[in-house]
């Protein structure tokens, strides 16, 4: 089900997150034309369970991140972010982030996304993304979407579709041993 | 002053011919090709330029930039009603999807809510129309696309978000691939009791006077593209 894809195998080409968003849209962006396809990314975190209201990077600098894409709609967003919470404990030196890219508004205010982030037990930072630009700059076009990136900031791998707790545990065991 | 146009006309033939078939040489200026930034003058029918691509508007199986937005009647889903898309007058964007669709239908619909959801609260909410087509009326009743524009937290009563559905599948194919050019198939997955389908992705953006601004052929649009082109057709 979940397309896994290994980046690291890619890196000599370049292709990034961001360029592969291009090779996929053909609409350059002027930042995604660097390696780092315009990453970190400033994100408005939210005052929910395991997150405090400001501003975060994502991915989180001179920290290997697990980014995981999301949306309050997105069932299978819930299942993701039950794998998440079981590896999440284990790797203390390792920075969770999730994100939805859903404009907040009239019909889904950021309470509603505290509230939905509390019901499904979330436990870290997590941020909105009005615009997409973040979804954009992973090249991510389809949810869940999890991207890893290792203390440098590059993506490791990236997951389109549930990542499973016990594929997550490899990618992270293979980055912070 | 015959001899101009003539020319004229024979150099757009090679890249407009289906653009100046439909309009009969009026829009001719403009539409030369590689033409960047400011165009056409008065006589461009676009607001935006052409965009950067590879292909000619003929070889396209879809109406693209600078051509009229198909000519058809679709019924509201959600009222007693129906939308001829040539007499809408504002700015509007038409996406395709099919309700039971788990992958690339809600995202193409919540990239059409957040523009919802921006142009409220931005203030343009009456300046903009927003037209989901489904492609399967059987299933996507009038019950049903209401809880799914609430389950994607959608606001259906807003006077811009219009759910369209096509009388029946015969009806939807000839409006959704024949007219708009996204094509559809049905699918009958091992593991699942019901059908699904497989289809093309595509959100178009048409201005004021029925013309097509851009056709974003994306299974996730970039929703920042489609803002700022839209606030350009918005306010030319």
């Amino acid at each position: 089900m979940n397309r896994r894809r290994v980046l690291a195998a890619l890196a000599g080409v370049g292709l990034t997150g961001g360029s592969a968003w291009v090779a996929r849209n053909g609409v350059p962006r002027p930042d995604e034309d660097v390696g780092g396809a315009g990453l970190p990314r400033e994100v408005e975190t939210l005052d929910a369970p395991g997150s405090t209201a400001g501003t975060a990077a994502v991915p989180v600098p001179e920290t290997p991140t697990v980014v995981d894409l999301f949306a309050t709609w997105c069932a299978p967003c819930d299942e993701q972010l039950e794998e998440l919470r079981a590896v999440e404990g284990e790797y203390p030196e390792v920075a969770f982030v999730s994100v939805t890219n859903e404009r907040v508004g009239d019909t889904l205010t950021r309470e509603d996304i505290a509230d939905w982030w509390a019901e499904h037990d979330g436990a870290w930072t997590v941020g909105i993304d009005p615009g997409s630009e973040l979804l954009s700059a992973f090249g991510a076009n389809s949810l869940p979407f999890v991207a890893i990136t290792d203390a440098e900031g590059r993506v490791v791998t990236e997951y389109s579709g549930v990542a499973a707790a016990g594929d997550l545990r490899e990618d992270l065991d293979a980055l912070v041993a | 002053m015959d001899g101009v146009r003539e020319r004229r006309s024979e150099e757009l033939a090679v890249s407009r011919r289906t653009f100046l078939q439909s309009t009969a040489g009026v829009a001719a200026v403009g539409a030369a090709a590689g033409c960047l930034g400011v165009i056409g003058g008065d006589d461009s029918p676009t607001v935006l330029s052409e965009p950067d691509r590879q292909y000619d508007n003929e070889d396209l199986p879809y109406p693209a930039w600078g051509q009229r937005v198909p000519d058809v009647a679709v019924p509201t889903a959600l009222s007693d009603s129906e939308v001829s898309t040539r007499d809408v007058s504002q700015p509007a964007l038409y996406t395709f999807f099919y309700s039971h669709c788990n992958t690339v239908c809600p995202v193409l619909i919540s990239t059409m809510r957040n523009v919802q959801t921006h142009a409220s609260n931005e203030g343009y909410a009456d300046e903009v129309s927003l037209f989901p087509v489904t492609f399967d009326p059987e299933r996507d009743t009038a019950d049903r696309l209401r809880t799914y524009g609430g389950e994607m937290n959608v606001d259906v009563d807003a006077g811009n978000w219009t759910f369209l559905r096509p009388a029946d599948p015969a009806r939807a194919e000839a409006v959704v691939t024949d007219e708009f050019g996204v094509a559809f198939e049905r699918t009958h997955p091992e593991e699942m009791e019901m059908y699904m389908f497989t289809h093309a992705a595509l959100t178009y953006l048409v201005n004021g006077d029925g013309y097509v601004e851009r056709a974003y052929r994306s299974k996730a649009p970039n929703e920042d593209q489609i803002l700022a082109d839209l606030e350009q057709v918005r306010e030319a």
